[in-house]
């Protein structure tokens, strides 16, 4: 809200600087957005500097979107009293047959006051073009001026009529009808719905109520009688209409917010004034105010005890009531007792403002009081603690640890936004409706993740093609389906697996050390995991897995499908690999009976190892598995230390060569039964895999 | 060179001395041992067949003279070899300098960082740091919130809505266990909506919270947040909050005030002050904004300021009695306060970061300036 220094003089005497009055009043909860010099020429008196003091005044405030509003918290802030505005008091005089009022629709027009005068159009007088400007309004005519004036003083919305163009002199606030129609003041020519309010003559719509009026009815060079209007819209009707409608005004912008029901009269009484102080005509005495249900003033009790109870520092009766005074309110001793909004002590009966429309309850009013004693008055104390803490969520425990695992081996950690462009999540769904959203800031930002792959697609892409050649990142984030959110961890790797170094060992990463990675992060959850071949869109065949704990599917990695990468800018040619895990799922997945420590082995361990030549398209899990079916209960490892194709190997075979492990918890194992054992494992080998010992 | 035996042993210790203190190297004093002890055609054994032909007086004088200094040549040579020695490389020795072999280290992003250090402060002052769901129902992000259809406030935040609503969780078994508990009117908004937005605040969340649990309450909740804002240097249309929220008997906006200040010296730095400006939240009454001292500039205005020597950093208040009507906690039995801050904006100030965008690039060249 732009308001003007001289202005608001007119109604407090602040000699203070516009700098200084800003300062306090952002403490107050007027923050001021900026300043601005203008050459001003208030009131005929010789020009001088002025200066526009820009407020932003809060969704609950649109009392304050007025001169008058913004004087009030001004001397309240300062102590100093409200100069009560000049201008006649408006008394209607009734219809006299050249203008008459009918409201059909008065759940939505509380209040209808217009009156008739007698007009010479023409420009305003400078000062008040001038003013007009300051505040970021065009100056039109005098008439129409006059009425924006009213609006920016005294906050209340007006509107000016050409009386001649009025059918039949009789203005009939009313729903819109079905199909009705109306060119604005803005040339557009809008549909209304019968939910919408319409200030209407007998044969049209002349206006939409309390958003804008119409062209056909606007007052022109050759108008001779106006009609002025001030009313009472209702507040969610106006923001309904003016939302379906697109169309934002600043009388829509107040009447949505909730107007003062008293101010009307004042308006029209305060534009008649003005219409003869500037010479422009002169009301011709024909007015009515149609107000069939004037409300009661709000009257709350505030409780004494609440004042500290709530802002936890004490507050002088006597400032309680110099500040509420000050507002407007009406203040009395209240004996304690119970009554409404569960006050029962002493305190004050309190009669709320007509235009505080958003004050409700005691809390409100001890707002009112804390804001304007001034918060920097409060002290710093803290909440007494009344039983232990409760826990924290579990998530954020294990996110820290696969967190820290994913670290410590060289992932960075990414945030990506959570939604993502269709294209880009498509091979992400596994079968499932994408979860799409239904009014996306952009194409880019359509679908929620099914997957965080995707964006972690993109941060790859963005390294890569911002210069760096080696990537390890992950994240830690949400996943959305039609089934509902999960939490997942996603990290992708191209480039070296080996940091480069002047001994070499140089080498880029391939598809075992992305599951060594998976394997590691299981272990930080202590679950161990089962892999199977996959077959996914966005993974190479052949290169791609699914990972399995307790039976259960938990995640996949493996090599990004170049096409999928292209998609999303990779260089192409490059080998990213990239794998996911459900966290949920791992937390289901790991041992939740209470860990016991298992006691050091005491004898020593064997190690014997064992080449073989096998056909290379067994698994090794196969080899693997019936090694352990054949070995005694005191192999405790098996590994893999070699593989071996080419020279000297029969073509369709491979050598393997396996490690293994063999120890008792309860005895020195002997020679000869680590011998009998091996022997056993050979014999088995033999027989199920047709497997030559070399 | 040639030995010039000429001169006495005084003044070939001298010379001696002086050859010796230029050795450098093992070969250096192989030479120098040779030159002086050898035993052939070295200075002593020169002087001493010289000597053997000299006058019994000459051998008087200069013999003990040339035998000490033989000794003397001898143990001199032999603690410098003992020296050179001791700083020679042994063969199996490295070059130290050379880079050491890394498996590096990923490196931690921002705002994880400060969603860490923020809920480490908040669980310090024994809060429970909570994480909720991101897409929500109506009623738990705005009705319950004080805003229903119709508030202008709801224009506060633009909100990002799902095309197809999504069933609500744990329908029908996972109905709050209050339920039985609260007034009818209560119970009934309980009942589970279909989820049709994605948060705009983590308000929602405690929401939830205080719908399951009796007061006390002493929370804050983590996580991201969804408007509909357009990319720009500080805006983005997710972006991550801390709210907090405490419930209790005597809660005052005097206790948030000394909460905050609290945080704000453990996130900026020893002395940071707060100020509260009022406010306006449909939820929290009063309502304050929060700025703290410039970091900059440490309150005396600057670019970063805007003169103001403040800078706003977060939204508060104190719990207003219709959210506690929504959730059936009696507003005349309990008051509480609650705060909201962007994780972005703390770390934006912390770090002048000037590109809230650079947050979700995720170029490592960025990342990497972070710590571990």
């Amino acid at each position: 809200m732009k308001v003007l220094l001289s202005w608001i003089r007119e109604f407090v005497d602040v000699p203070e600087s516009a700098e200084e009055i800003g300062k306090l009043l952002s403490v107050r909860g007027l923050a001021l957005e900026g300043l601005e010099i203008v050459s001003g020429n208030p009131r005929g008196l010789p020009p001088q500097d002025d200066v526009v003091m820009d407020f932003d005044v809060t969704a609950n405030r649109p009392d304050c979107l007025s001169m008058i509003g913004i004087a009030r918290e001004i001397a309240t802030a300062y102590g100093r009293p409200m100069k009560v505005p000049g201008g006649r008091d408006f008394s209607p005089a009734g219809h006299d047959g050249a203008m008459a009022i009918v409201i059909e629709a008065p759940e939505l027009c509380g209040r209808y006051v217009a009156a008739v005068a007698d007009v010479t159009v023409g420009p305003s007088p400078q000062w008040l073009q001038d003013r007009l400007t300051a505040c970021g309004i065009r100056s039109i005519s005098n008439v129409v001026d006059i009425t924006n004036y009213v609006l920016l003083e005294l906050g209340q919305p007006m509107h000016a009529f050409d009386l001649a163009k009025i059918d039949g002199g009789t203005i009939v606030v009313r729903r819109a009808k079905t199909g009705e129609s109306i060119t604005t003041l803005d040339g557009k020519t809008r549909t209304l719905k019968p939910e919408m309010l319409v200030i209407a003559d007998a044969s049209r719509a002349l206006a939409i109520g309390g958003v804008m009026g119409g062209a056909d009815s606007e007052v022109s060079a050759t108008t001779k009688r106006i009609v002025f209007e001030a009313a009472y819209f209702k507040p969610s009707s106006v923001r309904a209409t003016s939302k379906a409608l697109g169309l934002k005004t600043d009388a829509s912008t107040r009447f949505e917010r909730g107007m003062d029901a008293t101010a009307p009269a004042r308006a029209i009484a305060r534009a008649c004034q003005l219409l003869e102080q500037i010479a422009a005509g002169q009301a011709s005495g024909t007015s009515q105010d149609v107000y069939p249900a004037p409300p009661l003033a709000a009257s709350l009790v505030l409780e004494r005890t609440r004042v500290p109870g709530l802002l936890g520092m004490n507050v002088p009766d006597a400032d309680v009531e110099r500040i509420l005074t000050s507002l407007g309110f009406d203040v009395a001793p209240h004996k304690g007792g119970p009554c409404g909004d569960g006050a029962t002590g002493d305190g004050w009966n309190v009669t709320v403002p007509s235009w505080r429309v958003d004050i409700k309850r005691q809390v409100d009013l001890i707002e009112e009081i804390g804001r304007h004693y001034g918060f920097e008055h409060l002290p710093s104390t803290f909440p007494g603690v009344q039983q232990a803490p409760a826990a924290s969520d579990p998530r954020i425990v294990r996110d820290r640890r696969i967190r820290s695992g994913l670290l410590g081996m060289g992932f960075s950690e990414a945030i990506t936004f959570a939604f993502v462009e269709a294209v880009a999540a498509a091979p992400f769904h596994h079968g499932e409706a994408p979860v799409t959203l239904a009014n996306p800031l952009s194409e880019k930002f359509a679908v929620m993740r099914p997957s965080l792959i995707p964006g972690l697609i993109d941060a790859v892409s963005h390294n890569r093609r911002h210069g760096r050649r080696d990537v390890q990142l992950f994240e830690i984030g949400t996943r959305f389906s039609p089934r509902g959110e999960t939490r997942g961890v996603a990290f992708a790797w191209t480039g070296l697996a080996t940091a480069d170094h002047w001994s070499g060992g140089r080498r880029d990463v391939d598809f075992f050390d992305m599951k060594g990675a998976v394997e590691q992060l299981a272990a930080v959850g202590l679950v161990s995991l089962t892999f199977a071949e996959a077959e996914l869109p966005y993974l190479v065949k052949g290169r791609a897995a699914t990972v399995s704990a307790d039976g259960t599917a938990i995640g996949v990695f493996g090599l990004l499908d170049p096409a999928t990468g292209d998609r999303r800018d990779l260089p192409s040619g490059d080998a990213v690999y990239v794998a996911e895990i459900n966290l949920d799922a791992l937390t289901a997945a790991a041992p939740t009976d209470t860990l016991r420590a298992t006691p050091l082995p005491r004898y020593p361990w064997v190690v014997r190892d064992i080449s073989m030549l096998v056909d290379d398209t067994l698994s090794a899990d196969t080899v693997r598995g019936t090694i352990r079916l054949a070995a005694p209960g005191t192999l405790i490892d098996v590994r893999e230390f070699d593989r071996y194709q080419g020279q000297g190997i029969p073509d369709g075979q491979v050598s393997l060569s396996f490690r293994l492990t063999f120890q008792s918890p309860e005895r020195t194992l002997t020679d000869e039964e680590v011998q009998a054992g091996m022997q056993h494992i050979i014999v088995a080998l033999t027989r199920d895999l047709q497997a030559i010992q070399r | 060179m040639t030995i010039d035996t000429s001169i006495g042993p005084d003044r070939a210790r001298e010379l001696f001395r002086a050859e010796l203190g230029d050795v450098r190297t093992a070969a250096d004093l192989q030479a120098l041992r040779t030159r002086w002890v050898g035993r052939k055609g070295s200075w002593v054994s020169s002087f001493m067949e010289a000597l053997a032909t000299a006058t019994p007086e000459q051998k008087k004088a200069f013999g003990r003279g040339a035998n000490e200094l033989k000794k003397e040549v001898e143990a001199a040579i032999a603690e410098r070899e003992t020296a050179l020695a001791a700083t020679r490389r042994p063969a199996h020795a490295v070059d130290i300098t050379l880079p050491g072999r890394t498996s590096a280290l990923g490196h931690r992003h921002p705002l994880s960082l400060i969603r860490d250090e923020v809920g480490g402060i908040f669980t310090r002052l024994g809060y429970q740091v909570l994480e909720g769901p991101e897409i929500e129902d109506d009623y738990h992000n705005f009705e319950a919130l004080n805003m229903p259809e119709e508030h202008p406030a709801r224009d506060m935040q633009d909100t990002l809505y799902l095309q197809t609503p999504l069933m609500p969780r744990g329908t029908p078994e996972g109905l709050p266990p209050l339920a039985s508990q609260v007034p009818g009117a209560v119970a009934a908004r309980l009942a589970p909506q279909p989820l049709t937005l994605l948060r705009t605040h983590t308000s929602a969340m405690q929401i939830r919270h205080m719908e399951k649990n009796a007061p006390p309450v002493r929370l804050v909740a983590i996580g991201p947040v969804y408007r509909k804002d357009n990319l720009d240097l500080t805006h983005t249309p997710m972006f991550h909050q801390v709210e907090g929220l405490v419930v209790g008997k005597g809660v005052t906006l005097a206790d948030l005030k000394g909460t905050l200040a609290a945080m704000a010296e453990a996130l900026f730095g020893p002395g940071t002050g707060v100020r509260f400006r009022p406010s306006f939240f449909p939820y929290t009454e009063p309502s304050a904004e929060v700025d703290i001292q410039c970091i900059k500039c440490k309150g005396a205005g600057c670019a970063m300021c805007k003169r103001t020597g403040w800078i706003e950093i977060l939204g508060s208040g104190m719990v207003h009695p219709a959210v506690f009507e929504a959730v059936g906690y009696d507003p005349n039995e309990v008051t509480g306060f609650a705060f909201g801050m962007g994780v972005e904006r703390v770390a934006l100030l912390k770090w002048g970061v000037e590109d809230i965008r650079l947050f979700y690039e995720n170029d490592l060249r960025f990342l990497e300036q972070f710590g571990l």
